[in-house]
């Protein structure tokens, strides 16, 4: 870690779609910075905010009917309102982003290979023979056996896990400094899940970059985050160092998330703490807290006043709640239950 | 501990699919029993066959070859409404709870349609009865039993699924990944209210899931499939904490713990699954196994008996139980 200046900052961002039923907040004033050489993972339930902050963050959201507010600093350049021909020069250099669905993100009619030549000739002015040595060489580091038969296959002659090898080897073309990574494992086998993260892991300290890590899956985040983030309805509710949050999280939601989600580690049959209830429709957001109406902590003020993130006593480790857990003296692993 | 009689019982399953010519062995001879009142847990990787085997036994795909019995009777030969009455003794519930339901129908319409189809109960007496469902599965039905199921968030269309399933009284549920596409906290929701329907109404449960957590979490016991072929089944606790076969033992290595303490798996299990047109000869795990030999190649292993209810299909398992020395 350096003490420089964040290479990705985030202020008060803000995505309002305008819908035919009203205006929904489905980002809703979020505020984060991240470091050179850092991950950070996004958790949440789905519609919390998580992957339309990923593509806020990337500039994707369409111009009409979605309002992006605040600040996103992409080492130094703003994304938010800028024109898609400046886009256009940050994004593959400087950010790239993988997206959840192997299966679509690539065009069914275009071989693999000239996929990955495309960014290469298109952002680094590379001719065709240098483009098609790099896709290779990608294609290598991804670890796509016997690469060179590979750079012409179609994507529907590749399994899942291969294809979103490919999207990696797309997304690290031109080196960037940021990688998004949206729920790159969902849909895959526990076993190529592991294979893929794993392989992440290895790229982004081999070619230094940072990661913003989404899903919401709390067992991919544990071991891979430097820091996390987790959402509900659109806000932070919770952030801090991985270990903070697993083990000294004072937001009842991050509590119930962890409680509610199955271990491996536990006996057959261990009840689950569910949390009742389901996220609230964005439409109507109550004035108080979120997550008030399912917190069996929730008071009178809850219901009133929106609580804003506070510092728990560790500069990272910041929640918004107006009744805080209690902070862990001896509590040695996550409430969650580590296996002793 | 369940009792030891036997409700559902599956000789040397076989299902076939005929693809271009070539034939696919979906699931390529299984055999294993569930007891009354246990639930089994059935788990493997995408394409091993383990919803195929599910469907098979609702015979909604048809058997090439072996035998399904239920309580007694051979479900694999029955035909028209022997079969139909005979499913209503076993259930199944889909992974994808919206599109399980028909989005312009009635809730209370949708949970009364088994009840409907065999003239089981009328009037008001029927309305109790789904009345009664719906409030089991959590649905007020003063509120919402008269709403349309497009309605409905995917764990509440979930919740009326599972009330559809229990209105003709099954012995039997056969859950096809059933809490896969829901959200952690609707997920454990989910699992709870199984758990308590399987006490309330006697349940055995046949749960097909990817997510080892979540199969452990329900299971009394635990069968692994690998490319149409059962690895290994055994009593849950037991199987998760000494796997026997070589595939178990990467498989769990590879799930992910939501702990930050816990070990990363660094001994993860490379390549892919062959492909079912052309499986391996002898074991079929082999071409990715660490311990394979020339004898995996040539011999197909069979299940055998470590502990008592632990059975492993390999040359070499890995653990050999004190028991069984």
């Amino acid at each position: 870690m350096s003490d420089n200046a964040p290479l990705l900052s985030v202020k008060n961002l803000a995505t309002t779609f305008e819908t035919a039923r009203g205006e929904v907040p489905a980002v809703g004033g979020v505020t984060f910075d991240l470091l050179a050489d850092e991950t950070i993972g996004i958790v949440g339930e789905s519609g919390s905010g998580k992957t339309v902050l990923a593509r806020s963050i990337m500039g994707l959201q369409p111009r009409t009917n979605v309002r992006v507010e605040g600040s996103v600093q992409l080492d130094g350049t703003e994304i938010v309102g800028a024109s898609e021909a400046e886009l256009r020069k940050i994004w593959a250099v400087d950010v790239a982003m993988i997206f959840q669905d192997p299966m679509t993100s690539l065009n069914p009619l275009i071989r693999i290979g000239k996929q990955i030549d495309e960014t290469l000739r298109l952002r680094l002015g590379l001719n065709k023979s240098d483009a098609k040595k790099r896709a290779i060489e990608l294609l290598d580091l991804v670890g796509i056996p016997s690469a060179n038969e590979r750079y012409m296959a179609y994507p529907a002659q590749l399994s899942g896990g291969m294809r979103q090898r490919v999207v990696i080897a797309i997304a690290l073309a031109c080196s960037p400094k940021l990688l998004l990574a949206d729920e790159p494992t969902t849909g895959l086998d526990v076993t190529i899940q592991a294979q893929i993260l794993n392989l992440l892991d290895q790229l982004k300290s081999d070619l230094h970059m940072s990661m913003v890590l989404v899903t919401h899956d709390l067992g991919v985040v544990a071991t891979r985050t430097d820091r996390i983030i987790v959402m509900y309805a659109g806000r932070i509710v919770e952030t801090g160092t991985t270990k903070e949050v697993f083990a000294q999280h004072r937001m009842p939601y991050t509590e119930a998330l962890l409680a509610s989600t199955p271990k491996v580690s536990d006996a057959s049959h261990t009840r689950l703490n569910a949390i009742p209830g389901r996220p609230p429709d964005l439409l109507k957001l109550a004035k108080g807290c979120s997550f008030a109406p399912r917190c069996q902590y929730a008071t009178e003020r809850c219901h009133n006043e929106r609580p804003e993130l506070e510092s728990s006593g560790s500069p990272s480790h910041l929640f918004a709640c107006w009744n805080p857990l209690p902070l862990p003296t001896n509590r040695t692993a996550s409430s969650a239950g580590s296996e002793a | 501990m369940p009792d030891r009689t036997k409700l559902l019982e599956i000789q040397n399953l076989h299902v076939n699919f005929k693809k271009g010519g070539q034939t696919v062995s979906a699931v390529a001879g299984i055999t294993f029993d569930v007891y009354e009142g246990e639930t089994l847990g059935l788990v493997g990787e995408s394409g091993c066959g383990k919803s195929t085997t599910g469907r098979a036994l609702m015979r909604i795909v048809e058997p090439t070859s072996g035998s399904i019995t239920l309580g007694g009777e051979n479900l694999s030969t029955m035909k028209g409404r022997a079969l139909r009455k005979a499913r209503t003794k076993m259930q199944m519930i889909f992974q994808d709870p919206i599109s399980s339901l028909n989005p312009r129908r009635r809730v209370r319409d949708i949970v009364a349609e088994p009840i409907d189809c065999w003239q089981s109960s009328k009037g008001e007496e029927r309305t109790k009865i789904v009345d009664d469902l719906l409030h089991k599965v959590g649905i007020d039905p003063q509120v919402y039993g008269n709403r349309f199921a497009r309605q409905f968030s995917g764990g509440q269309c979930q919740r009326i699924s599972i009330a559809r399933s229990l209105a003709m009284r099954p012995k039997m549920l056969i859950c096809d990944e059933m809490v896969s596409a829901l959200d952690v906290s609707i997920q454990a929701q989910i699992l709870n209210l199984l758990e308590d329907l399987k006490a309330e109404y006697g349940l055995t449960l046949l749960f097909i899931a990817h997510d080892l957590a979540v199969v452990k979490n329900i299971s009394d016991r635990v069968a692994v499939m690998y490319l149409g072929k059962l690895c290994e089944i055994g009593p849950a606790d037991l199987l998760y904490a000494e796997p026997a076969h070589p595939y178990t033992k990467f498989l769990l290595g590879a799930a992910l713990a939501a702990d930050p303490n816990a070990a990363r798996p660094d001994d993860i299990l490379g390549g892919e699954p062959p492909s079912p047109l052309n499986p391996p000869s002898g074991c079929r795990f082999r071409t990715r196994c660490p311990n394979a030999t020339e004898k995996c190649a040539n011999e197909e292993p069979q299940m055998q008996t470590f502990s008592p209810g632990h059975a492993v299909a390999c040359h070499y398992p890995l653990v050999i139980h004190s028991k069984s020395a």
